[in-house]
């Protein structure tokens, strides 16, 4: 069965529809991105399924519950910019989140005390909120979130607003707490959600474009490709010419340094190219062999 | 009921931490002191003034120690009111705007929850405004001008606290979908208005919240019977309807784009 289904979801602002009947699946342990430019209803489908937002049709069923029900207590919620008390320390914004949850004192102490240990943020636990980094904001985001153990976590956007660093540790975060709970994170960054999930679900305009496990997609979309970066010199770049009418090319795109060649078998064009490469002693830069083309799909929906 | 509680607990601690409990009493205790010691100072305020006309001071009476009493709750409702009004404006609208709720209202809890913590709380900080102000207050007439029936200031206060309430809670219910200057300015326009229509037409309007403040007054000066069970009924009423309303209109404004 699975943890969450939501079936022909809507949202429309007066003639404007946000989201236009959605309907999918997340199966309890599993990673899911929910993928989409903006303005696709990532943030609205999101905040229908925290219950912050009454859908205006369709019907969203919790662990096999009725449509409806409440189902609030299981659930960790980071908006896309989480607002704290800035008048509070980390440490009492976790206590009180988790107390609010239903914990007790005691309890939403110690589990407080976990859930900011787990972001990295004990150093900092005593300090006002006030005073925190823009990255520092978003691990509290996640502590609270994760602090009162949900079955469901949904992220909006966790990681978009960080710099390489603070995106790094975040992304460390979450792949360490799918381990041990469902988490559904909206991106409009393709390479974040293939990173770290195991399912996708692409959005566009208030519609699901294409959903599936990445794996699936993967192998749906990808084309046998061979892409290719060499040095720029003279010898180089003749090879890469005369390459282009090997009989397992079928297209070749070139383009400076580098190229794109539609093969009709990868495995005897892999074999060939690199023997040859490194007969001719070519200096390479880079050798791509095989899929990878959802960054295709993604761009091909996001331009439609 | 236990978030209530939990609500309520963060509740005073920004009031504690944000200088509110701190600074609201003590605009009340000022505002408390300043009409004994006014009234007993007055004929030597009127004479370093200069050019007093001859024979006026002679005529200077002090007021009773009620009537002054009854003149220091009677500041409450212009200063008093207005500063409730300022500190009650951006308690629910603040957290809106800045996007705290939505953290808040993703728990398993109401918005009626919120309501009535965020209302428990400012009654807290007006009780003690109010307390202390009149405790201020009434030391200074017992020292200046006379003694006073402390268990009859306690009801008067308690009266007069329950108009405040009124305009408190509607300045909430107003904070839960407009800005927080709009808040304020329409909680102290509707206070206001109802306090004019009962000064204009009382005899009609006197079982509104807004008798309230006339009938602070008569227990203080123990003039005659006072019928209470009117004006607290409609102020209860007045209340109940604001945090309902409050609770309503948050729930479709947890987001205020």
């Amino acid at each position: 069965m699975p943890l969450l289904q939501v079936t022909n979801l809507r949202k429309s602002y007066g003639k404007h529809t946000s989201v236009d009947g959605i309907s999918f699946e997340i199966e309890q342990g599993r990673c899911v991105a929910l993928l989409g430019p903006n303005g696709a209803g990532k943030t609205t489908t999101l905040r229908m399924l925290a219950g912050l937002l009454q859908p205006t049709s369709g019907a969203i069923s919790f662990d096999g519950s009725h449509p409806g029900m409440d189902y609030r207590r299981a659930l960790g919620y980071l908006p896309q910019a989480p607002a704290f008390y800035g008048w509070m320390s980390g440490m009492e914004y976790v206590t009180f989140a988790a107390k609010l949850s239903g914990s007790g004192s005691k309890e939403a102490a110690s589990m407080a005390a976990t859930a900011i240990e787990r972001v990295g943020l004990t150093q900092d636990a005593r300090r006002r909120i006030g005073g925190y980094s823009g990255g520092m904001k978003q691990r509290l985001g996640l502590a609270q979130a994760l602090v009162h153990r949900p079955r469901l976590l949904l992220l909006d956007e966790p990681v978009s607003a960080l710099d390489p660093l603070g995106r790094r540790e975040v992304m460390e975060l979450l792949r360490d707490i799918r381990e041990e709970t469902t988490v559904l994170f909206s991106t409009h960054v393709l390479h974040d959600a293939e990173e770290i999930c195991d399912d996708i679900i692409l959005m566009n305009r208030g519609l699901i474009a294409e959903q599936g496990a990445l794996s699936q997609l993967r192998s749906k979309y990808s084309l046998p490709v061979i892409r290719m970066r060499t040095e720029k010199n003279d010898g180089a770049l003749k090879w890469l010419e005369t390459l282009a009418s090997k009989p397992f090319i079928v297209e070749a795109r070139l383009s400076g340094d580098g190229a794109v060649f539609n093969v009709s078998d990868v495995e005897v064009a892999r074999r060939s190219i690199l023997q040859e490469a490194a007969s001719l002693d070519i200096p390479l830069l880079q050798f791509e062999a095989g899929s990878s083309t959802l960054e295709d799909l993604f761009m091909k929906v996001v331009g439609a | 009921m236990k978030s209530v509680w939990v609500f309520y607990q963060k509740e005073m601690l920004e009031l504690l931490r944000s200088y509110k409990l701190l600074w609201i009493p003590v605009v009340f205790i000022i505002l408390g002191i300043m009409q004994p010691l006014t009234t007993y100072y007055m004929p030597e305020i009127l004479k370093a003034s200069g050019n007093v006309p001859p024979g006026l001071l002679e005529g200077y009476v002090i007021p009773g120690a009620a009537t002054v009493m009854a003149q220091a709750l009677g500041q409450y409702g212009s200063m008093g009111m207005l500063v409730l009004a300022l500190a009650t404006m951006n308690s629910l609208s603040g957290e809106r705007y800045s996007g705290t709720v939505e953290m808040v209202l993703v728990r398993p809890l109401t918005p009626a929850t919120l309501v009535i913590a965020k209302w428990a709380a400012l009654l807290t900080l007006l009780m003690i405004a109010l307390g202390l102000g009149a405790i201020a207050a009434g030391y200074y007439i017992e020292q200046l001008i006379g003694s006073l029936s402390w268990s009859t200031v306690l009801a008067a206060a308690s009266i007069y606290g329950l108009w405040l309430l009124c305009a408190v809670s509607m300045t909430l219910l107003f904070s839960a979908f407009l800005r927080a200057p709009v808040a304020a300015f329409l909680g102290l326009l509707l206070t206001a208005g109802l306090a004019l229509a009962h000064s204009l037409l009382p005899s009609w309007l006197d079982w509104t919240p807004a008798a309230l403040p006339d009938l602070s007054a008569q227990v203080l000066l123990q003039a005659g019977s006072v019928s209470l069970v009117g004006p607290c009924l409609s102020a209860g009423i007045l209340i109940l309807i604001c945090m309902g309303g409050a609770s309503l209109l948050i729930r479709r404004n947890i987001l205020p784009n």
